[in-house]
């Protein structure tokens, strides 16, 4: 084994003593086909600079976020590491653990990337973060179920329950969601949010400015009440993964799921392209039309050792060429503004965003993390016992009072 | 051995230094950090006094951590140890193939708590699962393993029973081997029944196998952790919790370190009394040897 | 009759146990399609898909991280076995005043909830320089196992008869060759029970290696396992592929060994 450090010993300091950058990138994408995809990236990289080695670390997803924060406080941390926008990547800036990164836009942020994108990239008005790829949210169904059974895509509240009336007579269930790891039950908070609120009371509630004992929060989980009270939802939900969920969508077992877009990684592939989506449904005609949509890249550790490197390494990704290749191959959206759409699937979750009037992270990406985790919490929980919601909203205001002090 | 002085110390010191630096030092850290409001990331920590400790007993969660973990010792001990009894009598007798038999009731003890998880989630799916597969052919209504907050700690410990009898199992089988066949025989020729002679003879053999394996089993379950992560993360809503998930979460998730820790030190110290308990019980018995 | 019944029980017993490890099976041969479409685990698969197998060892770099895995195991075993041997000797041997304490420390090692050690340790190893290397993962391991093995095998010594300790010291023996001439011989079947459980463990680790080690190119097999949990996507059926196939390592030891294991734990049992 020693013969083995030794080597590596060497094998660096040659590296080093030629003049080769080191780059050391963590990234979170573990799944096969955007691993495989980063992999081609780095390459890319790699001819383009020949005199730039970089290595990859992928870690599980959930393992990733409570490692980067061991990172982001050691003397040695890695010099990329992939991350999300907004509070989740902003709690941390605020803690001057990162660096900032204004100086890989040449011609400034906005240049090749939306203005929507500003704020959530950014903390104190320095950016901090780059975007990479973006997804919408919608409520998914099969085309040929619903073709089958003679539904139309609903447009309004009223007529997205005539739907689940349809779905449950015909021994159909109505929605799978899979609230076991939370975030799911978070997504459909977030829409009823939107819908009977509006964003900007969205933002102020993610902000902790609203007490969770308000009447726009009973008025949201009114609506909610409709959906559980009358069984729409899966039974158990709590014991699957949203993917183990998703599989009913497939099965035909269910109608729809309000999900992202990566729903579609995981279809079968006869079942891929009998996959569509409409926009929740509208609550209050008087309101702005108000969308998720989570914003995926990369930040730097403020103690990275190669930064100037690391800065080369994030200028390649910010490029058209590396947004597009990354786009393409799994049918993202790219966040750079210049790349088009790579497909009919994803044009349509793109012209659905264009068209709306704002859009927001994702409740656990724009709460405190404490915060996000007992409101999670409490979804789930109210839809398991939804006579308990007085209760639960008290517990979550008390909360909210103790953390936003 | 009274000889010279440091020779005993000469033997201890690169363990205990090792050990000193790698468990206790850090140990102590983590106890030091219960007293702060430390949240794991920022450069400074503010000292809170015993302020974690307040809230903590007044913490529905913890509370709930706290009896589960009590379901989990009760479970391990009650059941695990008199079941992991049992098979290994049962697989103690003279048959054809009782080593293979012996060896696959060890498997469990092969994998890894992640995938030990895995597994059980597919076993405990509530729509296609296994069990719920099985009771649906007997004509039964399916049960909500996970979900159902009710039941969810005992399917949990179900899970975790399956490695921990057979570690049970493998510690018995090797008390069993020690018992004198001599001894066994004289009782049947004394005329006692299956019954007594388990009693009476074997089971009392069998003493130092039956404490280190109900301790281990205490602290196992006093320690709970993969499995409930991986089955249910401490849901739904953290009513499958244990101590250690909490702190795991409250730590780690929701960057409250201090508080974590603090947590972590009330663990610490319960199963601490157990140990107490179990090394006078250990160190006694010496004595009496001696 | 009875001899029948026994063996009907007996066999049920087995098959029910083994009945996890059957799903698993099924899972690795399973194409991802039929996994996520028809998901009844408990059904044999409709066609056999070994190349999960292959997908397992090659993609998810199984042979490295086995190689990995055997690095840190196999050194951190035998250290944890050689010091505590050590210090169990004097703890066992010597009366001294403070030993009963510090027997005392090394058990409270057994009880520490390890998840309360995490972030300290992963600061040590910075400091010291060895975050993300082999050396690091092998002396935390060494070092947290010292705690049982030292308990374990100074309860083990206890058995051995004072007699054969005096004798030798009247014979003029020096005091190391006494452990390394005559106790440690007698203590081999108890050290090779340990060693085994300590394999298991140390192999099956999972939150140290996480924590401690940063690049692929160390990462132990648990860690690989669980890389195959995505971001979105678990691929269930190379997961049970590699589950099993580093479920093989310490099942081999387990058979290879049993037999110091059974015999090991047994002479410390009879003394009582």
């Amino acid at each position: 084994m020693k013969r083995v450090l030794l080597v590596i010993l060497f094998v660096s300091v040659a590296l080093v003593g030629l003049g080769i950058q080191q780059l050391v990138v963590n990234s979170y994408m573990s799944d096969p086909e955007p691993k495989r995809v980063f992999e081609e990236l780095v390459q890319q990289f790699e001819s383009m600079y020949p005199d730039f080695e970089v290595t990859v670390n992928t870690f599980a997803h959930e393992d990733f976020k409570v490692l980067l924060r061991t990172w982001l406080t050691s003397s040695n941390p890695p010099d990329v590491v992939t991350w999300f926008a907004g509070e989740r990547m902003r709690y941390f800036a605020s803690k001057d653990l990162l660096e900032p990164i204004d100086d890989i836009f040449e011609n400034g942020f906005e240049a090749d990337f939306p203005k929507a994108f500003v704020s959530a990239s950014s903390y104190e008005d320095r950016i901090y973060f780059l975007p990479q790829s973006w997804y919408w949210w919608g409520v998914y169904y099969r085309k040929s179920v619903f073709e089958e059974l003679g539904i139309t895509v609903p447009l309004t509240w009223k007529q997205f329950l005539d739907v689940c009336e349809t779905l449950k007579a015909n021994d159909m269930i109505p929605i799978t969601i899979g609230t076991k790891y939370l975030w799911t039950a978070a997504g459909v908070f977030d829409y009823l949010n939107m819908r009977v609120n509006g964003m900007d009371y969205a933002l102020k509630l993610t902000n902790g400015e609203i007490p969770y004992t308000d009447d726009g929060m009973k008025a949201v989980f009114e609506y909610w009440k409709q959906l559980v009270e009358n069984g729409y939802f899966i039974e158990d939900a709590t014991s699957y993964t949203w993917q183990e969920a998703a599989t009913y969508l497939f099965t035909g077992e269910a109608g729809m799921y309000l999900m992202g877009q990566f729903i579609k990684d995981v279809a079968p592939p006869d079942v891929k392209d009998d996959l569509d989506f409409f926009r929740f449904p509208i609550i209050d005609g008087n309101l702005g039309l108000y969308e998720d949509t989570p914003i995926d890249g990369f930040m730097m550790p403020a103690n990275a050792k190669n930064k100037e490197a690391g800065k080369t390494f994030l200028k390649f990704i910010a490029s058209k060429e590396a947004q597009e290749y990354f786009a393409t191959e799994l049918g993202r959206l790219a966040a750079n503004k210049h790349v088009p759409a790579p497909d009919d699937h994803a044009k349509k979750g793109l012209e659905m965003i264009l068209s709306s009037d704002g859009v927001m992270q994702f409740y656990d990406r724009d709460t405190d993390p404490e915060m996000a985790n007992a409101g999670m919490n409490g979804f789930v929980e109210f839809m398991t016992f939804p006579s308990r919601l007085d209760t639960i909203l008290k517990n979550l205001e008390a909360e909210r009072n103790r953390i936003y002090k | 051995m009274r000889s010279k002085r440091w020779v005993p110390w000469a033997f201890l010191a690169l363990p205990l230094t090792m050990y000193s630096i790698w468990v206790i030092y850090p140990l102590i850290s983590t106890l030091l950090l219960s007293f702060t409001s430390w949240d794991g990331v920022s450069m400074s920590k503010d000292i809170i006094g015993l302020d974690n400790f307040r809230e903590l007993f007044r913490d529905p969660y913890f509370i709930v951590s706290l009896i589960n973990n009590i379901k989990w010792l009760i479970g391990f001990a009650v059941v695990c140890v008199p079941a992991g009894l049992g098979i290994a009598l049962l697989l103690d007798q003279n048959f054809r193939g009782n080593k293979l038999y012996k060896t696959l009731v060890y498997l469990p003890m092969t994998l890894s708590f992640v995938v030990i998880g895995q597994i059980w989630s597919w076993i405990l799916e509530p729509r296609s699962g296994v069990l719920n597969s099985f009771l649906a052919l007997l004509g039964f209504k399916g049960v909500s393993w996970l979900s159902d907050p009710s039941v969810v700690t005992y399917s949990l410990i179900m899970a975790a029973s399956w490695r921990q009898i057979s570690y049970a199992m493998v510690l018995f089988l090797a008390g069993l081997k020690g018992v004198p066949r001599e001894l066994v025989e004289a009782a049947t020729v004394d005329g006692a029944g299956p019954w007594k002679r388990f009693w009476n003879v074997v089971l009392p053999m069998l003493k130092p196998a039956t404490v280190v394996a109900v301790t281990v089993s205490v602290i196992d379950s006093l320690r709970a952790f993969d499995i409930v992560y991986v089955l249910t993360r401490g849901g739904p809503f953290y009513s499958s919790s244990v101590m250690a998930n909490y702190m795991y979460i409250k730590a780690f998730n929701n960057y409250r370190m201090g508080y974590g820790s603090s947590i972590a030190t009330i663990q610490f110290l319960i199963t601490l009394v157990f140990i107490v308990v179990y090394m006078r019980n250990v160190l006694k018995k010496e004595v009496g040897n001696e | 009759m009875k001899k029948t019944l026994f063996y009907i029980f007996a066999t049920l017993l087995v098959l029910v146990w083994l009945m996890p490890f059957v799903i698993t099976m099924f899972t690795s041969v399973k194409s991802m399609d039929e996994l996520m479409m028809g998901r009844r685990w408990w059904e044999p698969p409709k066609e056999l898909r070994f190349e999960n197998y292959a997908t397992a060892w090659q993609d998810a770099n199984m042979g490295r991280y086995f190689m990995n895995t055997f690095i840190i195991t196999v050194p951190s075993v035998l250290g944890a076995l050689f010091l505590s041997s050590l210090g169990a000797f004097a703890l066992a041997w010597y009366d001294f005043r403070l030993s009963k304490t510090i027997l005392m420390i090394f058990v409270g090692g057994m009880l520490i909830p390890f998840q309360m050690l995490l972030i300290p340790v992963y600061r040590m190893s910075i400091s010291f320089g060895i975050y993300d290397s082999y050396i690091g993962v092998i002396l935390f391991h060494i070092a947290f196992q010292l705690g049982f093995c030292t308990f374990f095998l100074r309860n083990f010594m206890k058995t051995i008869p004072a007699s054969i300790f005096d004798a030798a010291m009247i014979d003029g023996a020096g005091h190391f060759l006494i452990y390394r001439r005559i106790v440690l011989p007698l203590v081999v079947p108890a050290m090779a029970a340990l060693g085994i459980l300590e394999f298991t463990w140390i192999w099956n680790d999972y939150l140290w290696s996480l924590i401690l080690i940063q690049s692929d190119r160390f990462k132990p097999v648990t860690l690989g396992l669980v890389n195959l949990q995505g971001q979105w996507i678990t691929s269930w059926n190379v997961m049970a592929a590699g589950s099993i196939i580093a479920a093989v390592v310490p099942l081999v030891v387990f058979l290879l060994f049993q037999r110091y294991f059974i015999e090991g734990l047994t002479v410390g049992s009879v003394k009582g």
